[in-house]
């Protein structure tokens, strides 16, 4: 009797225990995936720049709330913008943030990203991730994703590197860009393009 | 060295008072690692920052990229790995300024395994055992303290700092064991060592990285400001067991309830991208 109570007890808590290992296994699985598409598409040497552009872009937008992203970053601009503003904003922001994180997740080339862990952070889900530094076992990066689901679909909105976020930096720039600027919208969306035109 | 015993006195008292401000209120905690930015100084740490750019375009990134080019991966892994070994016993003391005494008996273990088993650091055995690293400097138990960051400040040199990182900074040489250890020429050897390679391989480390800020930032200034406070912010809060995305969470859920919210920022434009 007080064997079968153990048992059962025991079967108990490693069910528990299991649901909670399992918290966010779909989360976990679309940050992997979307990590290891992106790291092939920027490491085919197969592909030339053009064709790794339209596939990355691709990735980005099908992966990543674009529309959430720019809003964010821009604040409390977003609000004070007209339509034809905005429009011109997400277009430019759109072409720099593709190539901008092209060139940031172009540094992790050939490497592979390890999912660690995932917990729930208010209406968010952040999956933990490291990268191993190339020939060794134990210098690490820590990669943290932040995901929202909206309308059932879930996106990634931000991607924090050893406790760095990397839209929280956007977002800080582009208010210190503006605050510099006469808070001018379109002195941004100029800035924007002329770095789209260079790259 | 009289004068070292002085300063090492005086921080011991800080110690003995800090005891009696150490908090980990969780309230107190979260306001020390959820600080925003303040830069009264901006236009003098802009012009700064713009001679530390040149400085380091001239002088450390030629260095950084010669340092990439002639050793191998695996002789630079050895250095990073030899230079983490070499901030374990300055984390032991921290670890124990922060009353984390099992921290403390990690780091020193790190220490001791990688010194011998590791030969001299240079490997990383002591990671096998389950010791992992964390590095812990005399800014963080400053915050530990309760001591607020105070305005973010750029220094000549040394880049992007705050009254209390620099503090820590400058009293780390007074409490890091590795700089008592030895004869004056010795203690020369180590300092240069540390300071002169930890900063060639941390920049050879972030050539890209940097290069990238630096070509495509809307403003480089403000990115590498932001890269700073919440780098110190994000290791300030696990040394205060707050969690450590918690600026980041309070930002986008203040922004999804708010800013997102279609009658609050007019409509929801869903535009084609061209290609």
């Amino acid at each position: 009797m007080q064997i079968k109570k153990i048992l059962i007890l025991a079967l108990f808590i490693s069910s528990i225990n299991s649901f909670a290992l399992a918290n966010f296994e779909a989360e976990e699985k679309f940050v992997s995936n979307f990590a290891d598409n992106a790291i092939s598409i920027l490491s085919n040497d197969s592909l030339d720049a053009s064709q790794k552009n339209i596939q990355f872009t691709e990735l980005v937008m099908s992966s990543i709330d674009m529309n959430l992203i720019s809003k964010f970053v821009l604040s409390k601009y977003w609000k004070l913008a007209t339509d034809d503003q905005k429009k011109a904003y997400q277009v430019a922001f759109k072409q720099y943030f593709i190539s901008s994180y092209a060139n940031k997740l172009d540094q992790y080339s050939g490497e592979k990203v390890i999912i660690v862990s995932s917990n729930a952070a208010k209406k968010f889900v952040i999956v933990k991730s490291n990268i191993v530094r190339d020939g060794t076992d134990t210098l690490k990066i820590e990669l943290d994703w932040r995901l929202l689901t909206r309308d059932g679909q879930t996106k990634i909105i931000d991607l924090s590197i050893e406790g760095i976020s990397l839209i929280i930096a956007q977002r800080e720039e582009f208010q210190s860009f503006l605050a510099n600027n006469d808070n001018s919208l379109d002195a941004l969306i100029n800035k924007l393009n002329s770095i789209n035109n260079k790259n | 060295m009289k004068s070292k015993l002085v300063l090492f006195l005086i921080l011991v008292s800080f110690v003995v008072s800090g005891c009696a401000s150490a908090t980990k209120d969780q309230v107190v905690a979260e306001s020390i690692v959820s600080q925003k930015v303040s830069d009264p100084i901006e236009p003098l740490n802009r012009a700064v920052f713009s001679f530390n750019t040149v400085f380091d375009k001239v002088a450390v990134r030629p260095v950084a990229i010669l340092y990439r080019g002639i050793l191998p991966e695996f002789v630079r892994n050895r250095i990073a790995y030899s230079l983490d070994n070499l901030s374990m016993p300055v984390t032991t003391i921290n670890n124990i300024l922060q009353f984390e005494f099992g921290k403390a008996g990690v780091s020193t273990a790190r220490f001791v395994i990688n010194s011998t088993i590791g030969i001299l650091g240079f490997f990383d055995p002591a990671s096998y055992f389950g010791l992992e690293a964390d590095y812990e400097d005399f800014g963080q138990t400053l915050a530990v303290w309760g001591v607020p960051t105070g305005p973010y400040i750029v220094l000549p040199f040394l880049g992007p700092s705050t009254p209390r990182d620099f503090t820590g900074l400058l009293s780390t040489s007074l409490i890091d064991p590795t700089y008592q250890v030895g004869n004056s020429t010795n203690r020369d050897l180590f300092r240069s060592y540390r300071m002169g390679v930890g900063v060639v391989n941390f920049r050879s480390e972030n050539i890209e990285i940097f290069d990238d800020l630096q070509n495509n930032s809307i403003d480089y200034y403000a990115a590498v400001r932001s890269f700073y406070n919440q780098s110190r912010n994000s290791q300030v809060s696990d040394n205060l067991e707050v969690s450590p995305s918690i600026n980041q969470d309070n930002l986008f859920n203040e922004f999804e309830e708010f800013d997102l919210d279609d009658n609050y920022i007019g409509p929801d434009v869903s535009i084609s991208y061209p290609e």
